[in-house]
């Protein structure tokens, strides 16, 4: 048992870091990325590719996030004009894309085989269970770092530059804020950040395939947003433990003696389906909502 | 003052009750009797891709330890069967092969079926001593370091691939068209069917689609063009549904050949009869005349089971006569070194767990032959038989052409 609660601590990590990635992007600079998996998905293949030719782990993940950056930037080359739904769907394909090319270029990536025997740093001298519990600390220290970096984002003057694109280009544009370059920074950033999440899932698991990045991430750590409050670094980190958490304690379902396995397995989703429609009825603004500050008064 | 501290030490004792309510719940969890049930674990895949098959590769296996169970269980001691959803994704998989690991304490894990939910799942079974029974194709799979920990019922896709190359030319066909989505064995699949039409002086083409498409019809296109005498049909049943709609549309003719387990009776029911009539079919062949396919038959509620169906039938046959074998505490370490001793050998043939139990108690040797075949393996995991069976769309039944 407690073997199994540090592997879902582990992995509650490394979606709370796909959740930061996602609240910067949608929460804090207002670009719906229903791509996160891709990102997600370049960090993995990227890291697991140069560590299989011999770079050490760190560098593996150095250049995930570097790999992420760059599929961020592209993806904000090509999204310049849109906004909303339009960014939202072209940011899907982007994520279809990224699966496919892993799926059919074989050479790089090894097609639907995947690549397994991923490097997994120290495993061999800490044992199965000395690695479980180092990982996490890794995992759960990275996600106290990017947190707090990015809360104290929020409530730098940069940070509300952020938030004034979100709530209004023209306006921000208007007041002499440079918006293209302010959605470049914030999607590369969010996109090393999901690149990042993705190394250390490869250096996890030690596999990778193109079935690992079905939009369903997406879904789940865009629950995991709306869950916590979007727009706020802890409601992201929190929404995404409870996603997580949530997800597994339904698989105890199975001992309610009435159901059937396929059973469980439908109610399970429609149970995920349902709390979030319930979560955005009772509480849209999400359990740890967004704190708007005061404005300053004039002197 | 006071009130203030009441109200303090009242929430400290709150909070601890809480927590050692959290602790019991959980220490209940895990509490393990050494003479409690032995837990098997399925991991099925329940929805996603694979949702066709899993639910009834579970309601299979859970009858079959129900009815071991009835029949006494295995030395005195009941089986429990913990079925978990791989979601077909590798992802949820190993999550779901966790808590069957490190929650239930399972022994075996039985019916992973797509390919990288088994490569995902395999190391987490080598690495705890746990047995994994899979029903994956891909040629990568067995050649994992599992150390025994793994073994498949599914031939690999070296020899499926020679058998389509062979049928297509016995059935007359000169150049031969593949359509497949991409999935780890295409391209050893493709360069076997190569062979075998070279072989007889024919031609091959490959195409490779999107299996997520909603609609085929530049691919069918490219195919009329070729005018192919015989197509091959490398897909699951959901693409190649939408495939032999598309190739009806078309007006295409000419031989259709498919997988047993996608050309099967949920395909014909979701199409109209005239789309499949006269397709072809290939499976690694259950044994369709043998008592266990018949019993396979009853347990799952299907008149034509599916191969893996079949295969999980035989997997937790298996595993169950394996622990009436040996009299070793039951492990996926025991599982390994004793599977074959049932699997294979010269002992008395038994088709069925119950049966196999009754003669190994007397002191017997068992030979298991299943529902799915022989199921013999060599030491990499693989089987060894060889058999396949050839059916055909007939008036839109499935209709037996031939087992060789």
């Amino acid at each position: 048992m407690a073997n199994y609660l540090t592997f879902i601590a582990t992995i509650g990590g490394i979606y709370a870091l796909l959740a930061l990635s996602l609240n910067l992007a949608w929460g804090t600079v207002g670009l719906v990325n229903l791509g996160l998996v891709g990102f997600f998905a370049v960090g993995a293949y990227a890291s697991a590719i140069v560590t299989a030719i011999g770079v050490p782990v760190v560098g593996g993940i150095v250049v995930a996030m570097l790999a992420g950056v760059v599929a961020g930037v592209i993806v904000t080359f090509a999204t310049l004009r849109l906004r909303d739904d339009y960014l939202a769907i072209v940011t899907l394909g982007f994520a279809e894309v990224v699966r496919i090319v892993a799926l059919n270029e074989r050479w790089l990536t090894n097609g639907a085989d995947g690549i397994s025997g991923i490097v997994t740093p120290l495993r061999q001298t800490l044992g199965g269970r000395g690695f479980d519990l180092f990982y996490l600390g890794l995992v759960t220290l990275i996600v106290v770092i990017v947190w707090f970096a990015l809360r104290r984002l929020d409530l730098s003057p940069y940070g509300r530059a952020l938030k004034s694109v979100r709530e209004d280009q023209e306006l921000a544009a208007f007041a002499g804020k440079d918006v293209m370059r302010l959605k470049f920074e914030a999607f590369a950033l969010s996109a090393a950040i999901a690149g990042l999440a993705g190394a250390l899932y490869a250096h996890f698991q030690s596999y990778v395939s193109p079935d690992h990045f079905q939009p369903l991430i997406t879904i789940y750590v865009f629950l995991a947003v709306t869950a916590g409050g979007v727009g706020r670094p802890i409601g992201a980190v929190f929404g995404a433990y409870a996603v997580v958490a949530f997800m597994e304690a339904t698989r105890f379902l199975a001992d309610l003696p009435f159901l059937e396995p396929v059973q469980v397995a439908a109610m399970r989703e429609i149970l995920i389906g349902l709390s979030l429609a319930l979560i955005l009825l009772l509480k849209p603004t999400g359990l740890l909502p967004e704190k708007t500050p005061k404005a300053t008064v004039q002197p | 003052m006071t009130i203030k501290n009441t109200s303090i030490s009242r929430r400290g004792v709150a909070k601890g009750a809480a927590v050692l309510a959290v602790a019991t719940a959980l220490g209940g969890g895990v509490a393990f009797a050494q003479d409690g049930p032995i837990k098997l674990g399925a991991l099925v895949p329940l929805t996603g891709a694979g949702g066709p098959y899993g639910p009834i590769m579970a309601k299979t296996m859970q009858a079959v330890v129900d009815e071991v169970n009835e029949a006494g269980g295995v030395k005195g001691r009941k089986l429990e069967l913990i079925v978990e959803d791989t979601q077909t994704n590798p992802e949820a998989a190993v999550r779901a092969a966790r808590k069957l690991i490190e929650v239930d304490g399972v022994i075996s894990i039985s019916g992973t079926w797509a390919s990288s939910v088994t490569t995902a799942v395999a190391p987490l079974a080598w690495q705890s001593g746990t047995f994994l029974t899979t029903t994956s194709g891909a040629d990568s799979i067995t050649q994992l370091p599992h150390e025994g920990y793994l073994i498949r019922t599914q031939p690999n896709t070296t020899l499926q691939g020679r058998k389509f190359g062979e049928f297509a030319i016995e059935e007359g066909a000169k150049s031969v068209y593949m359509v497949s989505p991409q999935t780890p064995f295409v391209d050893s699949q493709f360069e076997n069917i190569t062979k075998a039409v070279e072989a007889a002086g024919g031609t091959t083409e490959l195409l490779v689609y999107d299996d997520k498409k909603p609609s085929y019809r530049s691919e069918v296109d490219t195919v009329m063009r070729a005018d192919p005498d015989a197509i091959i049909l490398g897909g699951y049943t959901p693409d190649t549904t939408v495939m032999l709609k598309d190739l009806y549309r078309a007006g295409y003719d000419g031989l259709k050949i498919g997988f047993g387990y996608s050309v099967n009776e949920k395909l014909l029911e979701s199409v109209p009869a005239d789309v499949v009539e006269g397709a072809m079919t290939i499976s690694p062949s259950p044994n369709a005349d043998s008592k266990a396919y018949a019993r396979v038959g009853e347990l799952s509620g299907m008149a034509n089971p599916d191969p893996y169906t079949a295969q999980v039938y035989d997997q937790i046959n298996l595993i169950i006569l394996s622990l009436a074998a040996s009299d070793a505490e039951p492990s996926g370490t025991m599982l390994k070194d004793t599977v074959r001793t049932v699997s294979q050998g010269d002992g008395e043939t038994v088709d069925n767990a119950i049966d196999g139990i009754k003669l190994l108690s007397e002191g017997q040797a068992v030979n298991y032959d299943g529902a799915s075949g022989p199921v013999d393996f060599d030491e990499k995991g693989d089987i060894t038989d060889s058999r396949f069976r050839y059916d055909q769309v007939q008036d839109g039944k499935i209709v037996l052409l031939k087992i060789f």
